[in-house]
């Protein structure tokens, strides 16, 4: 009896979940009358914050575009989200958010702390910064025919990441950057006009832009593409890219697969902390060759990866020099120092921050040419010497 | 082959180790960090000598309890008819209105994380409807059903770690180094907390039959549930870092929001926190149990199910009451609740023991 | 044994046969197969006797050719005078039947008719001679029809007890295999037999079961239901608690298990007990298999018992408040198909359940080429015009399609029919609060399980209460080499250790 009064109350509860105020059943969503978000753009207005939602209703019907102008991003969310046709867009399946520059110099954190506190959102959302213009407008023309922005922006994170200008960082690492560090990285991209191959595409294309260098509560500068490779370079988020490099009358086209960066601090006798030394090693792969070179050839490919090296170098150098002048610590340099001798850092008696501005820092790249794929002579064209393989093999021991 | 309400020493050591997942789970590792910052993810490993000794003074203090004795009859041997009886009541008393906690902070959960647009009332009455039945029913039951729950439990928590262990980041979790012992040990004060609520469950003593000396079952159950304590801090300091860990309520489910099951199912918070839910409903429906057990011991009734219901009615009240919203509660779960609950587990219950054997009563 | 039915109790064999079978008359008043009729003992027709039978129950030509004729016979019995002597020479075997009882009260007359004896009755002896001469019309050992023999004996239990016990007795030739009877049903009188291994079963669950038998309240003992109902620790839980088996040799490895085993005579079906969930997940073809193979699909067994149970209720959970847990993908063509049905989702769910559980009752009761044809019908015809004409969403029918089909892989019928009903009640909870709701309602269920006990051993056993230990004795089939244990709960004489 007391089993199955308390069963009935259980069940009573389930069902007078019908009465808003008593019930979780407020949560519940009729799934036909869904719209599904993918992207979701916001920039600055007159009102305050201009947010658009980017989503379908379903796998074959057109991408769909909403937007509205409000205070904030909470208040304006909330009137668009309930507002497509009658049907309650979620926020749930959120791919990535665009920022438009102006709102980014201004008002970052807002949008942060809304995918924060909103448990609809997902934490592993995408965060992009559009450069010279509204993000509105780039997903706008971002959107064909038969190429829906939300698809063009989602593809981007693997190309960026392949092209080796940046990294798609998502809320969740932005957040915990900036909690950490007191500022974080933000990939920016940008509209491009290029000419349309074919006529269901979008008027723009998407492009990376360097990336934005923002504090807790804005973005304060912006990185330049050899900035971003030299970023990714040391924070060990490169994943690959391909670099031209001369070589004597030829040039190497190498894609640079691994790097391992090393971040060393030196210390005085007296403990004080006199530079860091970064170093660098690169392996590298020969992907295509413009012009003759004997790759077999030690001294060739001496010279390739040294060239190969003084690219990286400069990259990782400009970068290194960029923290400073927005006095940022955005490479998480004093973090990496502290893992690395974590005592001799506590014990050094300045704090980082006053330390960083001025610390000077060393970079030293080795690269290493590890292959050149299936072929290793490149196509005999026109007037190269000619010889045995018997006797290439042995040229080549002997230079080696 | 008559119905006993017997259970064995492992029994219920695998009750108080599932019933024990709902708090660490609630505390980690916000509590943690906040005490014990960056290193903190050591400081589950740190808490094991402090909880293996709390647990080896009370099994010192009750091994020559006869079978068949619960805390509160040895509270009653100690301290005499009155006082005894006084002093369980009063620890029933505590554990009706920590039951009433357990209940709303299961609620307070479960809107933050899952259901944003729901009320607490309904999360409240339904977990305490269910524990009511439970706690009404049979000790071994209720020891059977975390018997059967435990490997799911484990099995979710390596499911989801595995999953998120591609997001930890070493960069989040080094440096630690020697100088940091001090606030590992300060990270690890919330921790024991939670393991020191296992002497609630001596007051079940009386339906436990003893394996003998030698056997020391609860040490390893204790390692183990260390072991998740120190892999969750682990998992979520190493994805969100220190200072973002600190901000938040249920890191460990904001860490569960990200995570992907080999692209099938998406963000599978929603099902880890109901599963978590399960440990909740076994934590409450022990501790109404062990309150209307004491019950029954101080009045000498003979039936403990009728007692079950007005320790619901003080838990339900307590949960409604005890806090207006989410920031009043938060002082009750980070300062009231565990100063109240340390003070009873290593101060007053030991000391209730140590009273009874230094008589000599058992 | 207990007196036969309707016949009076006290009164013995009267001195005048004429008057005993008159009594047995007016006992099987109204019986047109009641029988009486006069033997000429050795031919002499001075010297009468009455013979008595039930037609039907005994076999004519048996009686005429093992009883009448050698009784007739003046060759064998001419020259024997006094009927003191003839009952000394029917019961020394003087006819060719192997069972002779000799009875001086009626109620052991009456209940000997009912078990296909035929009755001898004299004049002035107040004793009665009864012979076995049962009719051999009975169903023939066939293959067991409702639990599929891939590999293995094809022999099943029968209707009739004793063609039962033989096939038992057949496969564990063994001393101590003890076959009590008791007589079930205070109107139809059902021999029942408790079947266990002395010295090896445990006597706690021996005398259990004996307690159990023998306190059966029941007017007849002819379904299933009056033995397991009856018998069982808790008749209000919906999941079967005894194991019931056609299969011979899935009854015999049982008993040989520790377990006690209880046939039945008119059921063609062994019950066995302790039943526990573990149990109801094996079938005899895992210890046919090789153990790998037989290890992966118990594990399958496992993974099925989560996805009927759990599938429905899951998805009417993520598809009405966790939407966030649907891929892109999936969620986009979710949407779409859901937007041409009318119903809530709810209302879908519950409605394919309930159409399901039509089919499948449609299927069962109709004869066997139709109910086939009607289940492959329902289920490709209406499933597909319900997607058709947008009743139903497709993944609808997928999700339930996959939860029945799980359903049908559990070895017990009637763990499957529990496993249905809680799959209402679970989608119900779904429908209400969720993921929370199906949290909670497997932790009810949990607790219901974790609650009952069968013949005093946990139901869970050994995922509970069992220390522990041997929890890949449920999970996996160990090689015929190992050394196995059996289930340390059923504690068996010989230790729960098997040999090799």
């Amino acid at each position: 009896m007391k089993k199955a009064a308390l069963l009935a109350l259980a069940l009573s509860l389930a069902l007078t979940g019908c009465s808003p105020g008593l019930t979780i059943f407020s949560n519940y969503r009729h799934l036909e009358m869904i719209e599904l978000v993918r992207t979701v753009t916001v920039d600055s207005s007159e009102d305050g914050v201009l947010v658009g939602i980017y989503g379908t209703a379903g796998e074959e019907q057109e991408a769909r575009m909403y937007e509205k102008s409000g205070p904030s991003i909470g208040v304006t969310m909330n009137e668009l989200t309930l507002r497509p046709l009658g049907r309650e867009a979620i926020l749930s399946h959120t791919e990535n958010m665009l920022i438009g520059e102006d709102l980014a110099k201004t008002r970052l954190d807002e949008v942060l702390d809304y995918v924060e506190r909103f448990s609809e959102m997902r934490l592993d959302t995408g965060l992009l910064i559009v450069r010279d213009g509204t993000a509105r407008d780039l997903v706008f023309g971002l959107a064909g025919e038969e190429t829906p922005a939300s698809d063009v922006v989602a593809g981007l994170d693997q190309n960026i990441a392949r092209l080796g200008r940046g990294y798609v960082f998502s809320c969740r690492e932005i957040a915990a950057s900036l909690a950490q560090n007191g500022c974080a990285l933000v990939q920016c991209v940008r509209g491009e006009e290029e000419e349309k191959l074919f006529e269901k595409r979008g008027d723009l294309n998407l492009a990376p832009a360097g990336m934005a260098v923002m504090r807790p509560d804005a973005a304060v500068g912006f990185l330049d593409d050899r900035e971003t490779l030299g970023t990714m370079l040391l924070l060990g988020r490169f994943r690959s890219c391909n670099l031209d490099i001369p070589v004597d009358d030829a040039v190497f086209t190498v894609s640079v697969d691994k790097i391992k960066p090393d971040i060393e601090p030196v210390f005085s006798e007296d403990g004080r902390l006199l530079r860091a030394e970064i170093r660098l090693r690169a392996e590298a792969n020969l992907v295509c060759m413009d012009g003759l070179a004997d790759v077999r050839s030690r001294d060739v490919r001496r010279q390739a990866e040294e060239a190969l090296s003084q690219t990286l170098r400069s990259a990782c150098e400009a970068a290194v020099r960029r923290g400073p002048a927005l006095g940022l610590d955005f490479l998480d340099l004093g973090g990496i120092l502290t893992r690395r001798a974590p005592l001799a850092m506590e014990d050094m008696g300045r704090p980082w921050e006053e330390v960083f501005p001025t610390l000077p820092v060393t970079v030293e790249v080795e690269s290493v040419l590890m292959r050149t794929y299936d072929i290793i002579d490149p196509p005999e064209i026109g007037g190269r010497e000619e010889g045995t393989p018997w006797e290439k093999l042995t040229d080549s021991l002997r230079d080696s | 082959m008559g119905k006993t309400d017997r259970l064995t020493e492992r029994q219920l050591t695998v009750l108080i180790f599932v019933s024990l997942l709902s708090p660490m789970i609630r505390i980690l590792p916000t509590a943690a960090v906040m005490l014990g910052g960056r290193a903190s993810w050591l400081s589950a490993l740190a808490a094991l000598p402090a909880a293996a000794a709390l647990t080896a003074l009370l099994r010192a203090l009750t091994k020559n309890a006869p079978e068949g004795l619960g805390l509160a009859d040895m509270a009653i041997l100690g301290w005499g008819p009155a006082a005894g009886r006084a002093f369980a009541a009063l620890c029933a008393l505590w554990l009706s209105l920590y039951g009433g906690f357990l209940a709303r902070s299961a609620a307070e959960r479960l809107l933050s994380t899952v259901y944003p647009n729901g009320t607490t009332p309904v999360f409240i009455v339904t977990m305490l409807a269910v524990s009511i039945l439970a706690a009404a029913g049979l000790t071994k039951t209720l020891a059977r059903t975390a018997e059967v729950l435990m490997p799911i439990l484990l099995l979710v928590i390596f499911v989801v770690l595995a999953s998120a262990a591609p997001d930890v980041s070493g960069e989040n979790l080094l440096p630690v180094t020697y100088r940091d012992w001090k606030d590992i040990l300060y990270g690890a004060i919330p921790i024991f907390n939670v393991t020191a609520a296992n002497v609630y469950f001596l007051f079940l003593r009386g339906h436990v039959t003893m394996a003998g000396p030698g056997r020391r079952r609860v040490f390893p159950w204790l390692g183990l549930l260390l072991l998740i304590a120190f892999a969750v801090t682990l998992f979520t300091l190493g994805t969100l870092g220190t200072n973002l860990s600190i901000t938040m309520e249920n890191a460990f489910f904001m860490v569960i929001r990200n995570i992907k099951v080999f692209g099938v199912v998406e963000r599978v918070e929603a099902v880890v926190v109901a599963i978590w839910i399960v440990t909740d409903f076994i934590f409450l429906s022990a501790i109404l149990m062990i309150a209307a057990e004491i019950w029954k011991t101080v009045t000498g009734a003979k039936r403990r199910s009728f007692f079950v219901w007005p320790c619901a009615a003080l838990s339900g009240a307590a949960a409604f009451l005890i806090a207006r919203d989410a920031f009043a509660f938060l002082k009750w779960s980070d300062f009231i609740v565990p100063a109240v609950n340390l003070t009873f587990t290593v101060a007053l219950i030991p000391l209730a023991l140590a009273l009874g054997k230094l008589r000599k009563k058992y | 044994m207990t007196r036969g039915r309707g016949a009076p109790a006290a009164p013995e064999i009267a001195s005048d046969a004429a008057v005993s079978v008159a009594a047995l008359e007016e006992v099987y008043r109204d019986c047109y197969d009641f029988e009486s009729r006069e033997v000429h003992i050795g031919g002499d027709v001075r010297r009468k006797a009455r013979l008595c039978f039930i037609d039907g129950l005994v076999s004519g030509s048996d009686v005429a050719e093992q009883v009448i004729k050698p009784l007739t016979d003046p060759e064998r019995f001419g020259a024997v005078t006094d009927a003191k002597s003839v009952i000394a020479m029917l019961l020394g075997g003087s006819v060719y039947v192997y069972t002779a009882k000799s009875r001086t009260k009626l109620g052991e007359l009456a209940e000997d008719l009912l078990n296909g004896f035929c009755a001898l009755i004299f004049d002035a002896e107040r004793t009665a001679v009864t012979f076995e001469v049962k009719s051999q019309q009975r169903r023939s050992v066939e293959a067991p029809k409702e639990e599929k023999v891939v590999k293995g004996a094809k022999d099943a239990f029968v209707e009739t007890m004793k063609v039962n016990t033989t096939l038992v007795r057949r496969k564990l030739r063994n001393a101590h295999l003890k076959i009590r009877q008791y007589k079930l049903g205070s109107r139809a009188d059902t021999a029942a037999a408790l079947i266990y291994i002395e010295g090896f079963t445990n006597e706690g669950i021996v005398a259990e079961a004996e307690r159990r038998l023998s306190g059966i309240r029941t007017e007849g003992a002819l379904t299933s239901s009056v033995i397991e109902e009856n018998i069982v620790d808790n008749p209000r839980s919906p999941f079967p608690q005894v194991i019931s088996t056609e299969r011979t040799d899935k009854f015999c490895m049982n008993l040989l298990e520790g377990r006690v085993g209880i046939l039945v005579d008119g059921l063609p079906l062994g019950f066995l007990a302790p039943g526990t969930f573990s149990q109801f997940m094996k079938v005899p073809e895992d210890h046919s298999g090789h153990f790998i193979v037989a290890s992966a699909l118990t594990l399958l067994r496992y993974f099925s018992v989560a996805l009927t149970l759990l599938a429905p209720a899951f998805y009417v959970a993520v598809a009405m408040y966790h939407q966030e847990m649907i891929p892109t993908r999936l969620m986009q063509s979710m949407i779409e198909a859901k937007q041409q049905v009318p119903f809530p989702t709810a209302a879908e769910v519950i409605m394919m359940l309930l159409a399901f559980e039509l089919l499948q009752e449609a299927g069962i009761r109709l004869p066997s080429p139709i109910g086939e044809t009607v289940s492959i019908i329902g289920a490709l015809i209406v499933g597909q015009s319900a997607v058709e004409a947008s009743v139903v969403s497709p993944v609808v029918v997928v999700v339930i399609a996959l939860a029945g089909i799980a359903g049908y892989t559990m070895p017990n019928q009637d763990m499957g029919s529990a496993l249905r009903l809680c799959r209402f009640f679970l989608v119900l909870a779904a429908i209400g609060f969720g993921m929370f709701g199906v949290a909670l309602g497997c932790a009810l269920l949990l607790y219901h399980l974790s609650g009952l006990e069968s013949f005093g051993v946990p139901y869970m056993t050994p995922f509970a209460g069992s220390e522990g230990r041997h929890l890949s004795r449920a999970l996996l089939r160990h090689s015929m080499t190992d050394k196995k244990d059996r289930e340390p709960e059923l504690k068996t004489g010989d230790g729960g250790e098997a040999g090799l």
